[in-house]
């Protein structure tokens, strides 16, 4: 059996369905239990976590995450739904150093917060930048200005005020 | 028998005759001190002209060597073959606006800049040229020399103080920290060489290296004491500040350097410090090690002028030598380059001491 | 003796980064006590117009990632779309693909080692590398006209044939690059000053590389034998003869000395492929594929005008010279993606850097950040 049905072998309770991502096994599991799943996914030999996608349907937001073993040469993606209105689901930080980065990535243009995370602010835009840009309902008129305050630390406005510096 | 350039003058000058009218035109007023004077003046801007003159060649060469190194062109378009870059340089610097940031101590911070250049223009004092072509025989050459060299620190420290920088001021303690580490063991390897010479005198140190071994080998410091070449030449690049020690200009390490804050004039007064002082030091390595002007007598051409050719030749091969090293080598770290000044060099200088102190006590040269 | 830290910035701009990065240390002297990276100057939000232009028009966005080599960020793309959707590549396409990208990983390690030499104070490496690298980008110009930003690989093949005249050039190169690689190593490999710097400086062993999420040279440095290319492979390399480079201290000379094997391997496989390539240049098609015609040629299958591919989701991976470059794309349908998710190395080689620079010295940080070797455009997409 390929790696989605031996995770679903191993944790019944947490996987509620099994399917394929073009050509890798996928596992879709309850957002609740993603520790544990991590936990029983790194113990199957998934050391390398590739990527976490943040992907906005219209009812729902899916976070996606690539696994992949360089022991065994397999596959594994879990994929775990999240409420649209306050996406929120516990970090896997603790079992693969990367997801800091790429959790903090997700949280910037997706909006999904990460539990558990030991710093969990903007990684790719300034620090006040308003809304989530990847999310369907962003609003691309607004704009935001961006300035370097005198510490050197991103200062961002709406109106253009601080464009604006007395001489 | 002249002996430094105040006397090559007065004998230049009574054998076409002058002197003996200038100098009766003197004493007449009752004013004999002021016809030395003005000689004295005549030789120090000769000097101070030959200085200009070659930090400026000097840039222009740098540049040159080190674009045929890595298979490029170099200055190309100011000048044939670039030639008055130099100069191009320079007005570009004068035309730049001179600041002095807020908060800075104005007087030292325009005057830091000064003492450089002037303490490297000191150091050509006992500097012989060629025979007869020194400016003055100082009994005590060598000392002065390494003494002299001592006021840069102390100047480069002025100019990180009074930039009212923080890293203006730790560039400044770095590079006096190195300056410091390599000034001890160039100072213990020029002792060995006194140990055989005998005397401080930079003209006796030349006169010592003359004449051959065997009729071929020129007798040379250098294959009396190789470990003590090595040391030095070693030790004199690290005080210069080239790489492969110059953290201090590497702009890829963010401390910058202690001139961060000079612009236009001073900032050029650095660059034509660091040139000067390049072109001193390798005339002291030569004097030192490589037999100062010392080479085969041509008959019928003044000797004062292949002397000062073999001079300049010597200096330009060690000057070149040094540009080849800028070109290959990377930079080491600060705390390896200290560790080198200190654990490494000082006792291998102290031993190269040892050694020539117990060769000549021994009677073998 | 009580000190006090002291926080320090380097950057954004700055000459030594690769790019607008910038660092803030916290520093016990001359010791690195802690390293935060802010990274961010160069986001041009790539992601987000993934969603706005159609698959085909997406692909000049790709180049623009890694600009240092291009290709296979396009092929990347490419190949997760031709997975969405099926498509078939021709046999010619495929080989002239493996050409393009093995000839990029040539000039990426070069830009690499000549910008550590730089950094590190031996100014002369870089311009020889360069020296090189105009060679190579001169076959790309007269192959695609371009030399940076290709454009040039196109869901079903790529987008021209190879003009005339570009194999023996090819060849030329390979001799060239033989001689000088040889030069090279005499110049760097041996010298105690650059060993001073390298060797043993910035150590990481193969299990956090895993775990920080360090794909590419820099892995197989500590001694993770471990090449997409081999592992995994896509496109024509199975049938390849070649060898992944890996090294077992983990310190920054042994990322280097993998970045020198890897352009040894590369121009092997170049070699390899300037043998195989099957033929076949078609006479009747000027231009190989425009997205006008869409029709078939030697060098790409049938793609057609509007492309709308299957609903579904695929992630993608190859080996680009930096590391694990993957694509997520998910289709609805329409002719535009749903979602671009580009997993980029250099964003990811950077989670390690704070804990390979604890406890070394600036001049540290400056030699083991060039041989991670990121570039901005790929870390901020």
């Amino acid at each position: 059996m390929n790696s989605a049905e031996e995770l679903k072998y191993l944790l019944p309770a947490s996987v509620i369905s099994v399917g394929v991502q073009t050509n890798k096994p996928l596992a879709v599991i309850k957002k609740e239990d993603i520790l544990q799943v991590a936990e029983k996914v790194k113990e199957m030999g998934f050391d390398n976590l590739s990527v976490i996608t943040g992907v906005d349907r219209e009812d729902r937001i899916e976070v996606i995450y690539n696994f992949f073993s360089y022991k065994k040469k397999q596959n594994l993606v879990l994929k775990a739904i999240l409420d649209r209105t306050s996406p929120s689901i516990d970090s896997v930080v603790s079992f693969w150093k990367v997801a800091d980065w790429l959790e903090r990535e997700t949280y910037d243009l997706v909006g999904i917060k990460f539990n558990g995370h030991p710093n969990l602010k903007r990684i790719l835009l300034p620090e006040g930048w308003m809304g989530h840009p990847l999310r369907k309902d962003y609003d691309m008129s607004i704009e935001q200005f961006v300035t370097v305050g005198e510490d050197g630390e991103d200062i961002v406005s709406t109106d253009g005020s601080n464009l604006l510096r007395g001489e | 028998m002249t002996t430094n350039a105040y006397d090559l003058i007065v004998a230049i000058l009574s054998a076409i005759g002058l002197y003996d009218m200038i100098l009766g035109f003197f004493q007449d007023i009752g004013a004999e001190y002021v016809l030395r004077i003005i000689i004295v003046l005549v030789v120090i801007a000769v000097v101070v002209v030959f200085v200009l003159l070659t930090v400026m060649f000097l840039s222009w060469l740098e540049r040159k060597m080190f674009a045929v190194v890595q298979a490029r062109y170099g200055p190309m378009v100011t000048g044939p073959r670039g030639l008055f870059q130099p100069i191009a340089d320079g007005v570009k610097l004068l035309g730049k606006e001179d600041t002095i940031p807020a908060g800075a101590d104005r007087w030292i911070f325009t005057l830091a800049p000064y003492i450089v250049f002037v303490s490297v223009l000191l150091v050509f004092i006992p500097l012989p040229f060629g025979k007869s072509l020194i400016v003055s025989d100082l009994k005590v050459g060598l000392l002065y020399i390494i003494a002299i060299s001592a006021i840069t620190p102390i100047s480069i420290l002025l100019a990180g103080w009074a930039s009212n920088n923080k890293y203006s001021l730790i560039g400044a303690i770095r590079a006096v920290a190195q300056d410091i580490s390599y000034t001890i063991p160039l100072a213990i390897t020029a002792i060995a060489v006194v140990v055989f010479v005998g005397s401080l005198s930079m003209l006796d140190i030349v006169n010592a290296q003359s004449g051959y071994w065997f009729g071929i080998i020129p007798k040379w410091f250098i294959f009396l004491q190789p470990l003590g070449f090595i040391l030095f030449l070693i030790a004199c690049i690290a005080e210069m500040g080239r790489i492969p020690f110059d953290f201090q200009e590497s702009e890829q390490e963010l401390v910058a350097g202690f001139f961060t804050e000079y612009s236009g004039m001073k900032f050029a007064m650095f660059f034509l410090a660091e040139y000067a002082h390049l072109f001193a030091v390798s005339g002291i390595i030569v004097t030192i090690f490589l037999g100062g002007w010392n080479g085969p007598v041509i008959p019928l051409i003044p000797i004062e002028l292949t002397s000062l050719v073999y001079f300049i030749i010597k200096t330009y091969a060690v000057i070149l030598f040094t540009m080849w090293l800028r070109d290959t080598v990377p930079r080491v770290r600060i705390d390896q380059l200290l560790n080198l000044g200190w654990k490494i060099m000082i006792p291998l200088a102290l031993l190269n001491l040892l050694v020539a102190a117990f060769v000549v006590t021994a009677g073998v040269i | 003796m009580e000190t006090e830290t002291f926080l320090l910035n380097v950057g954004p701009v700055h000459p030594a980064t690769h790019g607008v990065l910038r660092f803030k240390l916290r520093m016990d002297g001359e010791t690195i006590r802690d390293c935060q990276i802010v990274v961010g100057y160069l986001h041009r939000g790539t992601e987000k117009l993934g969603e706005m232009k159609t698959y085909l028009q997406f692909i000049p966005y790709t180049d623009r990632l890694d600009y240092i080599a291009a290709m296979p960020n396009n092929y990347a793309y490419v190949r997760a779309v031709e997975e969405l959707a099926g498509i078939e590549v021709p046999q010619r396409a495929e080989y002239i693909r493996v050409l393009v990208m093995e000839l990029n990983r040539i000039i990426n390690h070069l830009v690499m080692m000549g910008s550590l030499l730089l950094d590190l104070g031996g100014s002369t490496m870089i311009m020889y590398g360069f020296r090189e690298r105009e060679n190579a980008l001169q076959l790309y110009e007269s192959l695609c006209g371009a030399r940076m930003t290709f454009n040039y690989i196109r869901p079903g093949g790529v987008r021209e044939d190879l003009p005339d005249g570009f194999i023996p050039k090819l060849n030329e190169f390979i001799k060239d690059m033989e001689k000088r690689i040889v030069d090279y190593e005499e110049l760097v490999n041996g010298n105690e000053i650059f060993l001073m710097r390298v060797k043993n400086i910035g150590v990481i062993s193969a299990e956090e590389a895993i775990n920080c999420g360090m794909t590419g040279p820099s892995m197989r440095g500590s001694g993770v034998d471990y090449d997409i290319r081999k592992e995994e492979p896509y496109s024509i390399y199975p049938d390849l003869d070649f060898k992944a480079c890996m090294r077992r201290e983990g310190d920054s000379l042994a990322r280097y000395l993998v970045r020198l094997d890897e352009i040894r391997e590369s121009m092997h496989i170049l070699k390899q492929i300037v043998d195989a390539m099957p033929a076949g240049k078609n006479v009747n098609q000027k231009y190989g594929m425009a997205p006008n015609t869409g029709a078939p040629t030697a060098v790409t299958s049938y793609f057609p005008r509007i492309f709308t591919p299957p609903a579904g989701e695929v992630y993608c991976r190859i080996e680009a010279p930096k590391g694990e470059l993957g694509f997520y794309v998910a289709s609805d349908g329409t002719t535009k993606p749903y979602r671009v998710k580009i997993r980029s190395p250099s964003f990811c080689n950077l989670v390690a850097l704070p804990k390979m620079v604890e406890g070394l010295k600036i001049a540290d940080l400056i030699a083991v950040f060039g041989t991670i070797d990121i570039v901005l455009g790929d870390v901020d997409r």
